[in-house]
């Protein structure tokens, strides 16, 4: 009797979220306003991050801004000012030293207030083929790609709990869903950031008061310097995405709540196919999609003053 | 003129090869695929100590296999020793080796290279969990969960891969579970780490194959809870979908999995159906 009660409720309920998801696709969601919200941006001094800072800049929102390098992050938070940020912190910060995490969490509460939108952003890639990667370049992927994230959450979630506000956004990518060649790292830490930000939306969504919201974002390739050199063989399905595109796109999906965003909308596509087909299959598709060869020119960040062979230290 | 033609030329061979893969998929959902001989195969199996990597360990016992058992408990390892010889095994060796420490891999893997020989079927099993709320969890803890259950599998393939490619002969398997498909209340870590697993696990699949290496195969198991000790507590609310699994079978399957090289094994069957939904 129970389980016939159960999967009655169950399937009420699983009817009621389909009919509303595909509502929620004809009308579009209303945007909530973030005037006065602090939003935390962490690798905020270039590509994505610094795109980000600067469209919260206009909503009236206060804005902290984390990097790993300073002189970056000082012209991110001038370009925020510009347009029109009132009140922009700027913080260095090595996102993967826990310790460093949580003295600048300690000083941001003090000095600005309780976070309440956290942009978990930063990251990194090395991009060879796995058995070229020096250890410490593999440990390090891990560590600011994901093992960071769990430093801020665990640094800003008690407050946002206690308010029972605040909003956690994770910049995955698609090679946190569908894994790719030459980026076992990235691809295995971006896979980790993807996990963990989903496990924490259904630990807040099944704790019962839970006005935490989570937005989790994957896009594929984005013209930031961060992957130069990657190519694309069919750009109407799969483009190297502009920074501005993407950045708008992930504000919106953060104004309107959005649980999980896929850039471009071929990706929902292919991640739906993924789990249809058979490996080979998949094999097939990735080489016709130019996916095998999509990191064989890859470049990444080029710093001037550094020599070419030392270790990319910049958050993206 | 002539780039139409190419593009037209690469499109056609995508959509053959794409039938044909079609097809072959197909008739093996029929047909079940021949299952490969592993005696003399040298089998190499992390966490052999209890649970999945114990059993692991005396299915291949039975199977003629050599057995190399890592665990970081020198007592719980030289038991399944002792049972594996019982089960039949002829060459069984075991090592105490923590596997989050990199030193400690690369050293006992440089130990089995001198004394055993190349592995061939490197079976990542090791692993442990927290499973408190997010919040509760201290932060060693999770870094630890991390170390155990990804960085490991990092150092084992940078240990034991090399060779695998010289030889092109070698199968990579990746125990990882349906936390690393889907995200689960109070498994913040474990649900990252097993995600992070399955992400290199399928990276490395397509770095393998695209070096053309058809002698090297992967298989990423995806089990949900099951009673090995583990999971002691864990409930489940529709055990005929999702039921806490019985080791032995679950055992089985990936046994099975591995000899008809399958990609992927999702434990039960429910999780396949599941992850279509979630998608």
């Amino acid at each position: 009797m129970n389980v016939m009660m159960d999967t009655a409720i169950f399937l009420g309920k699983f009817l009621y979220y389909f009919l509303e998801s595909v509502a929620f696709k004809i009308i579009p969601r209303k945007k909530k306003d973030v005037a006065g919200e602090i939003v935390l941006i962490t690798g905020a001094g270039s590509g994505l991050g610094r795109h980000l800072a600067i469209h919260f800049a206009c909503t009236g929102a206060t804005l902290v801004l984390w990097d790993i390098n300073q002189e970056s992050n000082l012209e991110t938070c001038r370009l925020a000012k510009e347009k029109g940020g009132m009140k922009v912190f700027a913080y260095e910060c090595d996102c993967s030293n826990r310790q460093e995490v949580y003295r600048l969490a300690d000083q941001v509460r003090k000095e600005v207030g309780d976070v309440s939108i956290l942009i978990n952003n930063a990251g990194i890639v090395t991009g060879k083929p796995f058995l070229d990667i020096p250890d410490h370049m593999v440990e390090r992927s891990f560590h600011v790609n994901v093992i960071s994230q769990f430093w801020t959450c665990k640094a800003f979630l008690p407050a946002m709990l206690q308010a029972n506000h605040g909003h956690l956004v994770f910049i995955s990518s698609i090679a946190g869903m569908v894994a790719t060649g030459k980026l076992s790292d990235y691809s295995a830490s971006k896979f980790a950031s993807f996990g963990f930000a989903e496990s924490l939306f259904i630990e807040f969504s099944l704790l019962n008061k839970t006005k935490i919201k989570s937005t989790i974002v994957c896009p594929y390739f984005i013209k930031t310097g961060m992957f130069e050199g990657c190519t694309t063989k069919y750009s109407f399905l799969l483009p190297l995405l502009e920074q501005e595109y993407v950045a708008q796109k992930i504000f919106n999906a953060i104004l309107e709540e959005q649980v999980y965003l896929l850039i471009p909308k071929f990706a929902y596509f292919a991640v739906v196919l993924k789990h249809l087909i058979s490996p080979k299959m998949m094999i097939v598709l990735g080489e016709y999609l130019g996916m095998d060869t999509c990191m064989d020119s890859f470049k990444g960040r080029v710093k001037e003053n550094e020599p070419q062979d030392e270790m990319e230290r910049k958050c993206q | 003129m002539s780039s139409n033609l190419r593009s037209a030329r690469k499109l056609l061979v995508f959509l053959a090869k794409l039938l044909f893969s079609i097809l072959e998929a197909l008739i093996f959902v029929l047909i079940p695929r021949p299952r490969k001989n592993v005696a003399g195969e040298i089998v190499l199996i992390t966490g052999s100590g209890s649970g999945l990597g114990r059993l692991l360990a005396l299915q291949f016992a039975r199977l003629g296999s050599v057995l190399v058992l890592w665990d970081i408990n020198t007592e719980g390892n030289e038991e399944t020793l002792q049972m594996a010889q019982e089960a039949g095994a002829t060459r069984v060796h075991a090592y105490t080796c923590d596997c989050s420490r990199k030193e400690d891999v690369y050293r006992v893997a440089n130990q089995v290279k001198k004394e055993v020989g190349d592995v061939s079927i490197l079976i990542n099993n090791a692993g442990i969990v927290t499973g408190k709320n997010f919040l509760d969890s201290p932060d060693e803890l999770m870094e630890k969960s991390f170390d155990v259950n990804v960085k490991a599998h990092l150092w084992t393939y940078k240990a034991f891969l090399p060779a695998m490619i010289a030889n092109d002969h070698g199968h990579l398997v990746c125990i990882s579970s349906s936390a690393g498909l889907v995200g689960v209340n109070g498994l913040a870590d474990y649900c990252a780490s097993k995600y992070a697993a399955i992400g290199f696990a399928e990276s490395m699949f397509v770095e393998t194959f695209a070096l053309k290496q058809k002698g090297i195969k992967t298989t990423i198991v995806c089990p949900f809870f099951i009673k090995t000790g583990m999971f002691e507590g864990c409930t489940t609310k529709c055990p005929m979908l999702l039921p806490i699994l019985e080791p032995d079978y679950v055992v089985r399957k990936i046994v099975d999995a591995i000899l008809q090289e399958k990609l992927y094994l999702y434990i039960p069957k429910f999780l396949y159906f599941m992850m279509f939904l979630k998608r």
